[in-house]
């Protein structure tokens, strides 16, 4: 047998026996879907702390919950995702029979949520404190200032960070098969307990990771420059 | 420091209210026999024969953990309604665990044997050889009785060797699978450990076990990774494709296990 011939053969008993590739779509649309709605969580969540600690940075307002945000980054950031995912699978919901698809989404939205917050308060506290007197003196109160001058133009300084951190998030998803969620990574690992060949599997998981970060990033750069316009005038 | 202070006890208190919820909602066991599995979710460790038998059965939810022990977690816990593994390791389990139970029916009777590197026939005859010498003068039999059944002690195999004159014989493992591998005190122990560690003996190399996940022993047997794969391994004819398998060592049951009424 030529090893083009065998190749083929093993392309084959990969993805084409038992409708095998439908493991990779079907965890290919779980990862999207977990991906999808942790940077949601992650978002609001980060959005929020960010703006909670940076508050307190700025007016000494907002105590407790500053201590609380800061709590929160330090147990997040201290522990592993994959620790955190079985925590919350086997201790916190230990006798409540979840979906996993909400296990998923809440580790990492709440993993996600605690560096989106630190890379938000970036963005806040690298603007300058003129632009905030600047509020003051228009007559808008602190969250308006907030709103309407720091947030937006800190969000173009961030953005770069922001989308790393998502890029960062879509491959972190991929050991929620410890939970059995029948995700992209465990498609591939499922394939590969069937057919004991590690290459073709590994490889086209592989590849579809790069090409969802290629498609992310494609779009990340396709909307800094169009929040760069406004520098152009 | 008062920080400090604030933060422990609010960690206490969240990890203590949390202990306290693991304890309740656990729904009653559904599977009675073998013909109730259909429709339910059922564990099993991810690329077992377990995993295989249950994904024929008709309208039963097959989930694939990692490791045996996360499936068995999954159905303490009301996630799964079964678990389909080997017999041995589910009598550890629910030994350990009173609210599991074995059902009576066993799924299929099978043979555990080493795997080795297709085409590597000098290796292959090589272990049959041993195995054979080990069953005969009943060595097997006593690394046996030392895991399994009611005087257990799990005292394991101590070698004899002092130098390796044929080098190093790596073995892959999952060490998640007792009586025949778990961890203790960092390392890997069990029949498997010891029955490889007799057949190094008679080899005269050193053996080396290296754990990892269950489905990726073939891939490091086949790829040269690791020389032998020991791990409650059953001979598959998917498994055949791309290992060889020496003589079977020992003959189990899959069996059910769920959650006792």
């Amino acid at each position: 047998m030529n090893p083009f011939q065998s190749f083929l053969d093993k392309l084959h008993d990969t993805f084409i026996v038992d409708d095998r590739w439908t493991y990779l779509t079907n965890g290919l649309k779980i990862t999207l879907i977990v991906t999808f709605f942790a940077a949601l969580l992650g978002i609001v969540l980060g959005f929020l702390i960010a703006i909670v600690r940076s508050t307190y940075a700025k007016t000494g307002k907002l105590r407790i919950l500053n201590f609380l945000a800061k709590l929160y980054l330090t147990v997040i950031r201290g522990t592993p995702v994959l620790v955190q995912l079985m925590i919350i699978y086997f201790v916190i919901f230990a006798s409540f029979n979840v979906s996993k698809i909400f296990v998923a989404i809440m580790a990492f939205g709440l993993n996600s949520a605690a560096y989106v917050a630190e890379i938000v308060r970036s963005g806040i506290m690298s603007i300058d404190n003129g632009q905030f007197e600047a509020g003051a003196s228009l007559g808008l109160n602190y969250p308006k200032t907030m709103i309407h001058i720091i947030l937006p133009q800190a969000l173009r300084n961030i953005l770069p960070a922001l989308a790393n951190e998502f890029i960062v998030l879509l491959k972190e998803t991929s050991v929620a098969g410890n939970i059995a969620l029948n995700d992209l990574t465990k498609g591939g690992d499922i394939i590969r307990s069937a057919t004991y060949e590690a290459f073709l599997p590994l490889i086209a998981v592989a590849l579809i990771y790069l090409a969802m970060v290629m498609i992310l990033s494609r779009l990340v750069a396709l909307l800094e420059r169009r929040l760069a316009k406004s520098d152009l005038r | 420091m008062m920080n400090l202070k604030k933060s422990l006890s609010l960690l206490s208190a969240a990890l203590l209210l949390g202990a306290s919820l693991t304890a309740c909602g656990v729904p009653a066991n559904t599977v009675h026999s073998a013909d109730d599995l259909s429709g339910k979710t059922i564990a099993c460790q991810l690329g077992t024969t377990g995993y295989i038998f249950a994904g024929d059965i008709a309208g039963a939810t097959v989930e694939g953990y990692n490791k045996g022990a996360d499936a068995i977690q999954a159905l303490t816990q009301g996630k799964a309604d079964a678990v389909i593994i080997d017999s041995e390791p589910a009598k550890v389990f629910v030994s350990k665990n009173p609210k599991l139970t074995i059902l009576d029916d066993p799924f299929a009777t099978e043979e555990y044997a080493i795997a080795y590197k297709k085409g590597n026939d000098e290796l292959g005859e090589k272990l049959d050889n041993a195995l054979t010498e080990l069953k005969n003068d009943g060595t097997l039999d006593e690394i046996v009785s030392h895991w399994v059944g009611d005087n257990a002690d799990q005292v394991s195999y101590t070698s004899t060797a002092t130098d390796f004159p044929n080098g190093q014989l790596v073995m892959a493992t999952n060490a998640a699978f007792p009586p025949y591998e778990s961890t203790s005190g960092g390392k890997v122990v069990g029949i498997d450990a010891d029955m490889m560690q007799a057949v190094c003996d008679k080899l005269g190399m050193e053996l080396v076990i290296e754990d990892m996940e269950f489905d990726s022993i073939i891939a490091a047997v086949d790829s040269g990774k690791a020389d032998v794969g020991v791990a409650g391994m059953t001979v598959t004819p998917e498994r055949e494709k791309n290992v060889s398998f020496t003589q079977g060592y020992a003959t189990t049951t899959q069996v059910i296990v769920v959650r006792a009424d």
